[in-house]
């Protein structure tokens, strides 16, 4: 895809974040930004999952209310397995294999078990999961309407959708072999939301930099006050990060399918986007939440939209502390001998053994 | 574009193949090693064994004795001599800053005789900016050069100047005109041998016990014309863009990775969840940051002012290596001891005695939240 075309979907979903409809899911449909990741043959713009993440930063810095990183994922899951007619499909990427039976009769595949919190679990059409490990991982789409799935419905913090989709004995629409397995599903989804927070993160920012321009304590505006701005810069530090932990993340994802980089379970961004932008989260609410004083603390003002957001997502997909052990385990599991920072920057494949030899 | 997003970096294989080599040399290198006990070993063997090697002065023009390379071929080359605690405090300010500043301001004779010397790792610089009053409000300096005949005559004091007593010239920055209402306006650069007469050196000695730092006084020092460095008047822009060198390399994040290696092989011995999470934890920040830090390498490639960037990442990364002693500590409980034969326990006391410097050094975390908080319209 050209950089233009790139940057004409940027514009374009900026234009509509911006006009903030009222059906805004509807209108984020029309503009087919639901397929982005898809290719152009299949109504998809054919983005790279670095492009997609960009477009879900717009989207979290615009509190969208709706489940544009679920749905992109979804309809790339779902067009894998080559089932047809998904105009709303979520992912349940925290299903636990544990928690699923696949089990094979003479009739074909059923389902049995629960898919936890599920995004839009109940308002979907379709929903995707993979379950198991390595080679042996299957990816599993279910017709939200097909016989045997109870719906609890859930929400998180800032009431979006998480419902708990339990499964008797469903007939799935496809089970195929998965692109990739269960933890690195949830590793990809974590990824989408660092984006998101990355976004929201950016736009309490903005926000709190705009009322303290404008807000007289004292007899000058809050944000004359070096103890306010201090606190602000601090807030930008961790914007900053969060958004480079959630691009690196993303661009991850791409080297990973492109086949050039390493497998997303082995990946150090991709582990790290999460880690870090759900620490920034804290920081950033805490912060923002501070300069607007009581009336941040309202339903009136907006505030809560973004902060709210970025409580939720960042326990959803597995928080800091879950990946962190995930990360450290990993490296602490290589060889004995070896230092840390080897294992964190290792030689590059292209040059490593005979090329390495030979070019020197 | 985002105020705050970093470009992607681009990926060296240049550089990827430098990094297996500078590793094979480290592996192979048998003079001193200073290792965690030292938070920056002065070294002139070292020093001139990796200018040997082209590993000096590596974005330096060719026809100034550098290597031609890309800011990113370096940073690959200096994060792989700071993960080792290569003994690199010799040349490293003169490398970072004082070279980059010669070869955009300096004069043609200054850039001839000194740069080349820079980039063999047989010249160091200290860099003359703190003074006695004058700390973190920079513009407030006082050391006055005079015009005089055939040159000009330097009265003041600088302080907290870095290996000043073992480096062979200084950046000194200083007035050359009495402070108006543009408080900046008015400040030049010169370059300064430190074996002027009239210059005196007296070390200072920190709470570690290293006698890293000077107070240097200069009474009645002549320099001659061709000491000023750049345009007189001009000192101020001039060292904004050097801070930017100095604010952005991965020297601002990896001081105390020596005290990670040695809990990581401590770890390794009596493993926890905890443990794991911690390293996994301080892992997300490192790639975070070498990240940015490549970013900022990329923008200055392209041209484009990184002031603000720089700021931002010395903050995040200098933060992150206060916390390092705060959150091991707790992890894997040692009493430490400076020099003790427990590697963990010693690479400890190193980096808790050093860690209050970190924020402090290169613009405290206060004067660069100071510059974001700008950038962003407060204030």
């Amino acid at each position: 895809m050209s950089e233009e075309t790139r940057d004409m979907l940027h514009e374009a979903a900026l234009r509509i974040f911006a006009d903030k409809p009222k059906n805004l899911w509807a209108v984020l449909q029309e503009s087919g930004f639901d397929k982005t990741l898809l290719p152009e043959s299949k109504g998809g713009a054919g983005v790279s999952w670095a492009d997609a993440s960009r477009l879900l930063i717009l989207a979290g810095e615009h509190a969208a209310d709706a489940l544009l990183a679920d749905a992109m994922v979804g309809h790339w899951l779902v067009d894998h397995a080559g089932v047809d007619g998904a105009t709303l499909p979520t992912v349940a990427s925290s299903a636990h294999s544990e928690q699923i039976r696949l089990g094979r009769t003479r009739d074909g595949w059923r389902v049995d078990g629960k898919l936890p919190r599920v995004p839009w679990g109940g308002a979907c059409t379709h929903v995707a999961f993979v379950v198991g490990s390595g080679t042996a991982a299957q990816l599993i789409v279910l017709s939200r309407d097909a016989a045997g799935i109870s719906v609890t419905s859930g929400r998180n913090l800032a009431g979006e959708p998480r419902d708990t989709l339990v499964l008797e004995n469903v007939v799935p629409a496809a089970v195929v072999a998965a692109p990739l397995d269960a933890r690195e599903l949830l590793s990809l989804s974590a990824i989408l939301r660092s984006a998101l927070m990355a976004g929201a993160i950016e736009r309490s920012l903005a926000l709190a930099v705009e009322y303290a321009n404008l807000r007289v304590q004292f007899g000058r505006p809050i944000g004359k006050f070096q103890a306010v701005q201090q606190n602000i810069a601090f807030l930008a530090t961790q914007a900053a990060a969060a958004r480079a932990a959630a691009e690196a993340g993303s661009e991850a994802i791409d080297e990973w399918l492109d086949g050039v980089g390493e497998p997303l379970s082995r990946n150090i961004a991709a582990a790290s986007a999460k880690i870090r932008t759900g620490e920034a989260a804290g920081q950033a609410c805490a912060i923002a939440h501070q300069v607007f004083g009581a009336i941040g603390f309202t339903e009136e003002h907006e505030l809560h939209r973004f902060t709210k957001r970025l409580w939720s997502w960042r326990d959803e997909c597995g928080n800091e502390a879950f990946w962190s052990r995930e990360l450290g385990e990993r490296i602490l599991a290589g060889d004995p001998g070896q230092s840390l920072w080897r294992a964190v920057v290792p030689m590059a494949k292209a040059i490593s053994g005979a090329a390495a030899g030979a070019a020197r | 574009m985002n105020k705050l997003s970093f470009p992607r970096p681009r990926q060296s294989e240049i550089g990827e193949r430098l990094r297996s080599e500078v590793r094979e040399f480290i592996d192979g290198w048998h003079g001193n090693r200073h290792g965690a006990a030292a938070f920056s070993g002065f070294d002139p063997e070292f020093s001139e064994a990796l200018g040997k090697r082209g590993w000096i002065g590596m974005g330096f023009p060719k026809r100034y004795g550098g290597g031609g390379y890309g800011l990113a071929e370096r940073l690959v080359v200096l994060e792989e001599l700071l993960a080792v605690r290569a003994p690199i405090f010799a040349h490293a300010v003169a490398e970072r800053q004082s070279g980059p500043l010669l070869l955009r301001f300096g004069s043609e004779r200054q850039r001839e005789e000194i740069v080349p010397r820079i980039a063999a790792g047989k010249c160091y610089f200290c860099i003359g900016l703190s003074e006695p009053d004058s700390g973190s409000d920079l513009a407030s300096v006082r050391t006055r050069a005079i015009k005089v005949d055939g040159g000009w005559r330097v009265n003041g004091a600088k302080i907290w100047t870095s290996s000043a007593h073992r480096t062979h010239y200084m950046v000194l920055l200083c007035r050359t005109a009495p402070a108006s209402e543009v408080r900046q306006a008015g400040l030049s650069q010169f370059l300064v041998d430190m074996k002027t007469p009239g210059v005196t050196c007296r070390s200072i000695v920190n709470i570690a016990g290293d006698d890293d730092f000077n107070e240097v006084h200069f009474q009645d020092v002549f320099l001659s014309d061709d000491a000023l460095i750049g345009v007189e008047g001009q000192g101020w822009q001039q060292v904004t863009s050097e801070l930017t060198f100095e604010r952005s390399g991965p020297d601002r994040f990896m001081s105390h990775m020596g005290a990670v290696e040695e809990f990581v092989t401590a770890l390794k011995q009596q493993p926890s969840a905890e443990g794991a999470r911690t390293v996994g934890r301080l892992v997300a920040h490192l790639s975070t940051l070498r990240r940015m830090s490549r970013s900022i390498a990329a923008m200055l490639t392209a041209e484009q002012d990184a002031a603000l960037h720089a700021a931002l990442l010395k903050d995040l990364g200098t933060c992150f290596e206060q916390e390092i002693p705060e959150t091991l500590r707790l992890v894997l409980p040692t009493e430490p001891e400076p020099g003790a034969s427990d590697g963990y326990s010693a690479a400890l006391a190193n980096v808790i005695l050093h860690a209050p410097s970190c924020t402090i050094r290169g613009g405290t975390k206060e004067v660069l939240r100071g510059i974001v908080a700008k950038s962003l319209g407060l204030r």
